[in-house]
């Protein structure tokens, strides 16, 4: 006898699956149908991903906006560098450098997670102090975590190098590689969501009062939230690096934080579908977009956008998605198996069950 | 050894005085209801009691420990578990997720599977919408609900805030029928605020009558019904 609990559990367990699945078949298509330029936009799309589904990991459960975290992909993208660089490279670009760090010559791989490691003891350490605050007030304070930042780091010139760019970074970034880490975020994110700490955010989201009375300590559950969280945008900020082969402290900012806002709003933040489901939208429709502006030939006429209205299509875009569907395209709901698949053929006789969260 | 204890509480928001040095004590398994008027200070009371008020001055204590200065997440661990006015469930979680909620802390597992099947038992529309988001269910299920997750973290006192605001009175009656049987299977020691003193004298058990912040009566529910006490402490001169 299968009770509706199990049945739900493993409907709920098919969802890190089938969203790894949508990826996957991402990557496959545009690795076997598409250009070099198509390969390109499905690694950055992926690299999104990984950003994006680490945001919601906090953002998504406790309900809080944070403008700070591309300040931890920022972080992540830097270590990266610090470690990966060829020591003489580093000598000329980042004098400041102390000796310990500029000797170092890792292998790509550590580097990565040491970025997302020092990104996450950076939010362990800031948000001590900004999770205290309840909502908008805790979005403000992350928002001048931000521009804290990106100031030192546009003027810490012998460490950063400042508002020039670090160039040099190993391009090792492969579609393939940019889907390991894509499918690590969103298993890792599916499990903090199953956990106690993950139900308990999730009840401070919806309500901080009964959640105390409840016994929920609020600030725990979002400080390891935002720490977790921290890892993976710390992880893909060292992709990003690595996938363009150059960094400056602004490409970690504003644009970035607004770009996966908006993928996350898109998507809809209620749910990890909804995160991976609005990268994937908007990062194509960016796309289409950015090749119509370059023009496509119809016979002997050329058809083309003029430039800027790529931004201007998406943000028209986001604006209709908020107006007629303000929790985003997948409104809470998570992918999932239908009951019937995960009971096995024959033996279910339960109606079917919402899905929400 | 009283249950709870108040000794001398005042709470202040800014100048204005919502308790002032009000006392009393209750032993274990008692059923107290508080009553009076808007603005009596009832709900404060229960708020400095569970911690999400602060107190200005006064002491708190539940079994001989003091419970003032303690968060209410704390208090709530010790075994003093409240259900806020307004059925404050987390509407877009499930019902079991609501459940699930408040044993986050407990490390008895099979302990919360059997208080999930007793909660489950006792409200069998609560099995039956588990999966449901708990917004869907009807104003007297979410109370159900409410009441059911305060169960769910193991107390020994239990404070409800209000359980009839906003509901029918047949349902009324069947949330009251399901507390004072959940009362006596585990013998919890119960604290209801209630508006209508007739309702706490149908259901029975102590009443304190409160007024601008003091108790201005304490004694059983049946009889406040009958007296004069009650027109005095809506309608006499201010203490």
């Amino acid at each position: 006898m299968i009770t509706q609990h199990q049945i739900r559990r493993r409907m709920a367990a098919t969802t890190p699956l089938l969203l790894s699945l949508l990826i996957l078949a991402f990557v496959v298509a545009a690795v076997t149908l598409g250009d070099r330029a198509t390969a390109r936009m499905a690694s950055e799309t992926l690299i999104r991903v990984t950003l994006v589904v680490g945001f919601w990991i906090f953002a998504g459960n406790s309900g809080v906006i944070s403008f700070g975290h591309a300040a931890f992909a920022c972080v992540g993208a830097y270590v990266s560098a610090w470690t990966t660089l060829n020591p003489m490279m580093k000598g000329t670009l980042l004098p400041g450098l102390p000796a310990a760090l500029a000797e170092l010559h890792w292998p790509v791989l550590p580097a990565a997670i040491t970025g997302g490691l020092v990104a996450a003891a950076l939010a362990l350490v800031s948000g001590a102090a900004i999770l205290r605050l309840s909502g908008i007030a805790a979005s403000i304070a992350s928002f001048a975590f931000l521009a804290m930042i990106n100031t030192i780091w546009a003027n810490w010139t012998p460490v950063t190098g400042g508002t020039s760019s670090v160039v040099g970074l190993a391009r090792y970034i492969t579609p393939w590689v940019a889907l390991g880490w894509a499918v690590s975020a969103i298993v890792i994110a599916s499990v903090y969501a199953a956990s106690a700490s993950g139900l308990a955010l999730r009840a401070t989201r919806e309500d901080e009062v009964a959640a105390a009375a409840s016994g929920i300590d609020q600030y725990r559950h979002r400080l390891l939230a935002y720490t977790v969280s921290a890892f993976f945008c710390g992880v893909g900020g060292a992709l990003m690096g690595h996938f363009i082969g150059v960094i400056n402290p602004d490409g970690f900012y504003l644009d970035l934080t607004f770009l996966m806002l908006a993928m996350l709003v898109v998507g809809g933040i209620g749910s990890l579908s909804g995160a991976v489901v609005g990268v994937l939208a908007v990062s194509l429709a960016v796309e289409a977009l950015v090749r119509l502006e370059k023009g496509i030939t119809l016979g002997a006429t050329t058809f083309a956008l003029p430039p800027g209205s790529q931004e201007i299509l998406i943000a028209i875009a986001m604006i209709l998605v908020l107006v007629f569907r303000p929790t985003g395209l997948m409104a809470g709901r998570e992918i999932m198996l239908p009951a019937r698949w995960v009971v096995g053929r024959g033996t279910s006789q339960d109606r079917p069950e919402t899905d929400r969260r | 050894m009283a249950k709870i204890g108040v000794f001398d509480l005042s709470v202040r928001y800014g100048k204005l005085t919502a308790l002032s040095d009000l006392s009393f004590t209750m032993p274990e398994g008692e059923r107290l209801f508080i009553s009076g008027p808007n603005g009596a200070g009832k709900s404060s009371l229960l708020g400095a009691i569970s911690g999400a008020v602060r107190a200005a001055h006064g002491r708190i204590e539940m079994d001989g420990e003091i419970l003032s200065g303690l968060g209410p997440e704390q208090i709530a661990r010790r075994g003093l578990s409240m259900v806020p006015e307004g059925r404050r469930i987390f509407a877009s979680l499930s019902v079991r997720e609501n459940l699930m909620v408040g044993t986050g802390l407990r490390r008895d597992e099979s302990a919360v599977a059997d208080d999930l099947e007793a909660v489950f038992t006792a409200f069998p529309i609560l099995r039956e919408r588990a999966n449901a988001p708990a917004g869907a269910l009807s104003g007297g299920q979410q109370q159900m609900l409410a009441i059911s997750r305060a169960l769910m973290t193991n107390p020994k006192v239990m404070m409800v805030d209000e359980p009839s605001l906003g509901l029918a009175p047949k349902v009324v009656d069947e949330v009251y029928d399901r507390l004072c049987e959940l009362q006596k299977l585990r013998g919890l020691t119960l604290v209801i605020v209630e508006q209508s003193s007739a309702r706490a004298a149908r259901v029975g058990g102590r009443m304190l009558l409160m007024r601008g912040g003091r108790i201005v009566a304490d004694g059983d529910a049946a009889e406040f019904a009958a007296g004069d006490l009650l027109t005095e402490a809506y309608f006499g001169d201010p203490a």
